[in-house]
């Protein structure tokens, strides 16, 4: 049996670590946004999804947040009149990633609002252990 | 009563000393025998401690995993030194009664 609030600091740690796995996701799909294929008609980069899970720590009974994996979203590729590009097909249209900015910027502010949260109850867990340990001190 | 609580301070004053981390300690009624556990326990905390903040140095483990066993660490090390100085100022007190 762990403490609770030694716990509480182990679930929100597994949070801070799902939520940069996010944030490592979003910068892949910023950073691949405009990445093409290499051959005419070829598939572009295709933007991917963080896929979280629910999980029991064997250690302490409580229910830790983990990256499950990726998925690769199936929405459809942009599409640009590029004709000279080496991924343009015969009628000169180049295939762009589906990734939209604007949904990456929105995700990458959830994740930093989420890392937030898991780290103000690390401090707030912290804090209640240390007021607790304290007590021994200021008896002395 | 003395004897048991200067035999239970020990481990704490050999913490730094040792450099390999000991077993867990099964849990023990005797009130010496707790406070060696609590001690011993607490050593191994702090050596996972120490060793999570080098591989943080080297990159080979996530910071936030560093940062929650460290903190561990911190903690441990803290509860054994409250508990030390109150063995301390109970022995203290029992050296100070008068004959």
């Amino acid at each position: 049996m762990i403490d609770p609030l030694t716990a509480s600091i182990r679930v929100a740690a597994s949070g801070l670590e799902a939520q940069s796995m996010r944030l490592r996701v979003v910068s892949e799909n910023l950073a691949n946004a405009e990445s093409a294929g290499r051959t005419p008609g070829a598939d572009p980069y295709r933007r991917k999804d963080v896929l979280f899970s629910a999980e029991v720590d064997r250690l302490s009974g409580a229910t830790l947040v983990a990256v499950a994996g990726t998925r690769n979203d199936p929405s459809t590729f942009r599409l640009e009149h590029r004709p000279g590009h080496p991924a343009a097909d015969a009628n000169g249209y180049v295939k762009l990633p589906n990734v939209n900015l604007i949904i990456e910027l929105a995700d990458m502010k959830q994740a930093n609002r989420s890392y937030e949260a898991n780290l103000q109850v690390v401090k707030q867990g912290r804090d209640m252990l240390q007021m607790t340990i304290d007590l021994l001190r200021s008896g002395a | 009563m003395i004897e048991g609580i200067s035999r239970a301070s020990f481990p704490v004053a050999d913490m730094r000393a040792s450099l390999v981390v000991p077993a867990p300690q099964p849990p023990s009624t005797e009130f010496a025998g707790i406070l060696n556990t609590l001690a011993t326990n607490a050593i191994g905390t702090i050596r996972a401690g120490e060793e999570a903040a080098a591989a943080g140095i080297t990159g080979a483990m996530p910071v936030q995993d560093v940062v929650e066993k460290v903190l561990a660490a911190e903690r441990a090390l803290q509860t054994t030194i409250a508990i030390r100085d109150k063995m301390v100022g109970a022995w203290l007190e029992i050296s100070r009664m008068q004959i």
